[in-house]
């Protein structure tokens, strides 16, 4: 008996519910390895109800947690155990029905690794240029400074001019990825020139996004956001 | 191997603002880099994904277990799990979240459904008052939604009776028939109302 594609999304509801009965729920999670517009219809929705676990207050947790999971880690050794205390059709089988199994997890692995070295090569070689340029310039629109900003963490900032910082402050960096988020810290320019800064992810940068240097305490602004008087500042464009 | 780790956590912010504009889809596709991590054998993955999301897979667990101990070790063996298989998760199809959490709700429901069912209905299903806490935290979970969520809206627009059925089966784990027998109507009804109310809600999720 063939499941008809138009109850996909029906029984990807009642499935992710869990309220399938047991034989039925069986199938589905078996059909879902082969069947790609009902592993389809069931992430979707997963998606569909996840706001509601994602709405929950966080449980405090048991600082052996993770611990116990780490050494179960070990005891297993990652690909080895692939399968074999979860899927119930290894469980019951001989010698001969394992090994393909093997095979598919080997090949799932080569998979993975194929997939990761294809990512890491287009990672590599997008992050070569920044999103956006921004030039930074003072209030009497001299160019003081550019912002290259890699949209990975990581922003470039080219001192263009000498400022004149006081021994007890320090120059830092700030974006406003948006309104609602409020400006960011990119982080400190702890010398006098120019750096390579990491910051945490923020949202990638966009067209007309502000970019500017602020004049702070010492050991950056206390407060998270710019207190002190602003150096420099403009507007990004993006890349073309 | 260090390589390989030094890489990644280059790639990790890319990966993290490849499309989003907004700091919840960033974490999201954080948790993709953490999995595809997972998929080569490195635990910092696992690590990161424990870090940002473990509190709130055993809130979800003890939801439907009604008690902790059982709701750690349920995100214990899952934890395994999405270890053993994050190379089995397609980034094209659905949330790396998504899939995260669901290898928990199922664990959660597995063992709420399996011989520890009813040691858990004993010790605290049954308890009255224990059970008016559940319903209030069902209900409460809808309450919480965001107030622009689609979710929230479009289970707002259902007859209050099919909202509650679905919520109960979903964030309390409850079956059709438990679900029948707490709302006093019969099975075959309560599976209609469902129905209805999964069909209009994708409707209006659309």
């Amino acid at each position: 008996m063939t499941i008809d594609p138009k109850d996909f999304p029906a029984l990807a509801d009642e499935y992710v519910l869990g309220l399938l009965d047991e034989a039925t729920a069986d199938r589905i999670a078996r059909d879902l390895e082969s069947n790609q517009d009902l592993a389809d219809a069931v992430a979707a929705a997963q998606d569909r109800f996840l706001p509601l676990d994602m709405a929950v207050e966080p449980a405090r947790i048991s600082a052996s947690l993770w611990t116990s999971i780490e050494e179960r880690l070990g005891s297993n050794n990652a690909r080895s155990a692939s399968g074999s205390p979860e899927t119930p059709s290894v469980r019951h089988a001989g010698n001969d029905n394992i090994r393909p199994g093997w095979r598919v997890v080997a090949l799932s692995a080569i998979a993975a690794s194929l997939i990761l070295a294809i990512t890491l090569v287009w990672t590599t070689m997008r992050t070569v240029e920044p999103v956006v340029v921004a030039v930074l310039l003072n209030e009497a629109g001299e160019v003081q400074a550019i912002v290259e900003d890699f949209g990975n963490e990581t922003a470039k900032v080219r001192l263009l001019t000498d400022f004149a910082v006081p021994a007890d402050k320090t120059m830092q960096v700030w974006t406003l990825p948006s309104r609602t988020m409020g400006p960011m810290s990119l982080g400190l320019l702890e010398e006098k020139h120019s750096a390579v800064l990491k910051s945490i992810s923020l949202p990638r940068p966009k067209e007309t996004q502000l970019y500017e240097i602020t004049l702070e305490n010492s050991g950056g602004s206390p407060t998270g956001r710019p207190t002190g008087p602003i150096l420099a500042k403009g507007f990004a464009k993006l890349m073309r | 191997m260090t390589i390989k780790q030094a890489e990644y956590s280059r790639t990790d912010g890319y990966f993290g603002r490849e499309d989003g504009t907004t700091l919840s889809a960033d974490l999201s596709s954080d948790l993709e880099t953490a999995l595809l991590a997972c998929a080569t054998g490195d635990r910092n993955g696992l690590r990161r994904i424990y870090d940002s999301e473990a509190g709130r897979l055993v809130a979800v667990a003890q939801r439907i277990l009604r008690r902790h101990d059982l709701a750690e070790e349920v995100v214990q063996e899952a934890f395994l799990r999405i270890w053993t298989h994050a190379h089995q998760y397609r980034p094209g199809r659905g949330s790396a979240r998504g899939w995260i959490y669901a290898i928990v709700r199922n664990r959660a429901l597995n063992m709420l459904r399996d011989g520890k069912r009813e040691d858990i209905v004993a010790e605290d299903r049954l308890d009255a008052l224990q059970e008016a806490g559940q319903m209030d935290e069902i209900m409460a979970a809808w309450q919480k939604l965001d107030r622009d969520t689609r979710l929230r809206e479009c289970l707002g627009g259902l007859e209050e009776v099919r909202r509650r059925s679905i919520l109960m089966a979903y964030v309390g784990g409850f079956t059709h028939g438990e679900i029948a027998g707490r709302l006093k109507i019969p099975l075959g009804t309560a599976k209609s109302w469902i129905r209805r109310g999964l069909s209009s809600l994708r409707e209006c999720l659309a």
